[in-house]
């Protein structure tokens, strides 16, 4: 299941040199365009973490790339903290614990079940792997409707657990864990475990755990990744601003402020340009810094199972 | 026998573990989907005696029908958009091994984790002509004023733009992860025949990495169908009505929570699921992209056992 991203191409004793000649344009077109789309992809990141460090006249006017003052960020900050009666706390305090929660009972359930079908001789494999499969290729807002109907007739719309429940379903994960399991852990091991006297339970907390960190690892950032910035579950259940989590609390900063659109008339602190920007910055970047350390787990999992060695 | 008493401890046991995630995939996964079919012939405002009469009055909603239009432009245009793109960028990443390609990749994914709201925002300011960091190039093409950008006409463009510019990224690196599966050998094998790059990326490359082509074709369809926070937070927070019930999951979404009618929501939910199922059933049984699965069930596997032990005695 591993991909060397920095394999060496084989050796070719004796072309290179005139291959090299021969496309040499072509090589640097390539090259160019690589270079410049890599330019392209951060300049909107950088504009965001740039903004809040200008006033919101900096921001129409300045250099939309040049950087103001560190006072600026202090600046948005207080803002921010200041609207709507510190608002804004509660929505990193919510995004920080229903991911925390979505992540540790996603990842456990997820765990378990890979290991169960992989180890196991149960009935019904073929259908839960289907219906696995079919989970994770249908995307979850297809189901945001029927999910809220199912809500709602348990009184759990505005309750947190609602979010946390639906989330903390992960097909992928368990997919994930089928896969790393089936790879990793021969099932003769599981037969001369069994024949020493150890239970089922046993096999999971004595041979598959402790071999499963790196997939532990996999399984929370894909959780934590596809979970940080879900905006429609959320937006759907939780109506209430103090159970908002931030990317809904930012759509909010939208609709209710004039940063974006001047026609919602002034908030009682300034929510401008750079307050919008720095609460983006509070969304993205945690998943950016995230993103950057694990990107060759992002492509493994993503292509679990179908990459060999 | 008593090897038979032994199994039903032991796969309740295993039944117990599994469970957690069962319970999860029955309540959030099936169980919605049912109510959702039961909750479709439901009296609602539009279908005051009830029945599945409502599905006629969803096709016949007027707002049904620009929807599809515009679900399908943005389709028409971001599908073969994202393929080509991702595909191409990521051959021509894996050109050579150059050392640099490394923080070029990393700058790729970087857009990857601007999604949703904060996605809205970036892009709203990237196409605002007085606050784009490209507001010199926009200027030179003569548009300097928003109103030039930000109409209804150009929702289409606009959506498309968003959405490319947030899964190109990670869609080119997942890509490229595929490329590197590609034997050595038969790479090489390929240049001492004196394949040029672009046959190699045409003719070898491409080829043994139609199946990954075909998922991300796939999610990456299912995903456009399903667009709503876009054009929701557009429509609502941006500009004001320029995309009023614009997808099929703004027109679902209106008909649940503006007018309350969750039969005709229900019903609407319910028929586009029906192509990300569809979807999702050719990538399973139709590509070869799972085939490590084993699907097989125990019976099937002992008996396969069994017929490979006779035939090697």
């Amino acid at each position: 299941m591993s991909i060397d991203f920095d394999k060496k191409a084989p050796a070719t004793p004796e072309a290179p040199r005139k291959k090299k000649r021969k496309i040499s344009i072509g090589h640097y077109a390539v090259n160019g365009w690589l270079i410049f789309w890599a330019i392209f992809s951060v300049i909107p990141m950088l504009w965001l973490i740039l903004a809040p460090s200008k006033t919101d006249r900096q921001v129409s006017y300045k250099n939309p790339l040049s950087f103001a003052s560190f006072h600026g960020y202090i600046r948005a900050w207080k803002n921010l903290q200041d609207f709507n009666s510190g608002v804004l706390a509660h929505w990193v305090i919510n995004s920080v614990t229903y991911n925390l929660a979505i992540v540790v009972f996603a990842s456990v359930t997820a765990s378990l079940a890979g290991f169960v079908i992989s180890a196991s001789r149960i009935r019904f494999k073929k259908t839960f792997l289907i219906s696995t499969l079919i989970m994770m290729l249908v995307p979850p807002v297809a189901l945001v409707i029927p999910l809220f109907i199912e809500m709602n007739k348990v009184n759990l719309i505005d309750n947190p657990l609602s979010v946390i429940l639906i989330s903390s379903l992960y097909p992928f994960g368990a997919f994930l864990s089928y896969i790393y399991y089936s790879n990793t852990i021969p099932p003769e091991i599981y037969e001369s475990a069994r024949l020493d006297g150890c239970s089922d339970f046993g096999l999971y907390t004595k041979i598959a755990f402790p071999l499963s960190h790196p997939l532990l690892a996999l399984l929370a950032f894909f959780a934590f990744v596809g979970n940080w910035g879900n905006y429609f579950m959320p937006y759907i259940m939780l109506p209430s601003p103090e159970h908002y989590t931030l990317p809904v609390g930012l759509g909010a900063l939208f609709f209710s402020t004039p940063a974006i659109n001047p026609g919602n008339g002034a908030t009682s602190v300034p929510i401008l340009k750079p307050e919008i920007a720095l609460a983006g910055i509070l969304v993205a970047v945690p998943v950016m810094i995230v993103f950057l350390i694990s990107q060759k787990r992002l492509i493994r999992g993503m292509l679990a199972g179908s990459i060999k060695e | 026998m008593s090897h038979g008493r032994r199994q039903k401890p032991k796969n309740l046991l295993m039944i117990l573990m599994l469970s957690p995630y069962l319970l999860l995939l029955f309540f959030f996964g099936v169980l919605p989907l049912i109510m959702a079919i039961f909750n479709v012939p439901t009296k609602s405002p539009s279908n005051p005696n009830g029945g599945w009469h409502v599905i006629k009055i969803v096709l016949h909603d007027f707002r049904l029908v620009p929807a599809a239009w515009h679900v399908l432009g943005f389709m028409a245009l971001f599908v073969p958009l994202m393929i080509f793109f991702v595909v191409a960028m990521s051959l021509m990443l894996d050109t050579d091994t150059a050392p640099w390609k490394k923080w070029v990749r990393l700058a790729y994914i970087v857009p990857a984790c601007i999604s949703g709201s904060v996605a809205v925002l970036l892009w709203y300011v990237l196409l605002e002509p007085t606050l784009s960091p490209f507001k010199g190039v926009m200027h030179f093409f003569g548009i300097t004023q928003a109103s030039q950008i930000w109409k209804t006409s150009n929702l289409t463009y606009i959506l498309v733009f968003m959405a490319f510019l947030s899964l190109a990224g990670q869609w080119i690196l997942i890509q490229f992860g595929s490329l590197q599966s590609i034997s050595g050998e038969i790479l090489e094998a390929a240049r001492v025949d004196g394949c040029t790059q672009f046959q190699l990326a045409t003719k070898i490359k491409l080829p043994l990495i139609r199946k990954y082509v075909i998922y991300m074709g796939v999610l990456v369809f299912a995903g456009g169908l399903q667009i709503f926070v876009e054009p929701q937070l557009l429509n609502s927070s941006v500009y004001h009505g320029i995309a009023q019930q614009w997808s099929f999951d703004q027109l679902s979404y209106s008909l649940a929570f503006d007018n309350g009618n969750f039969g005709e929501a229900s019903a609407l939910s319910l028929m586009l699921l029906v192509p990300s199922l569809i979807g999702a059933l050719l990538v399973i049984f139709k590509t070869d992209m799972f085939e490590d699965v084993n699907f097989k069930s125990p019976k099937k596997l002992a008996k396969e056992a069994k017929k490979r032990e006779a035939a090697a005695a």
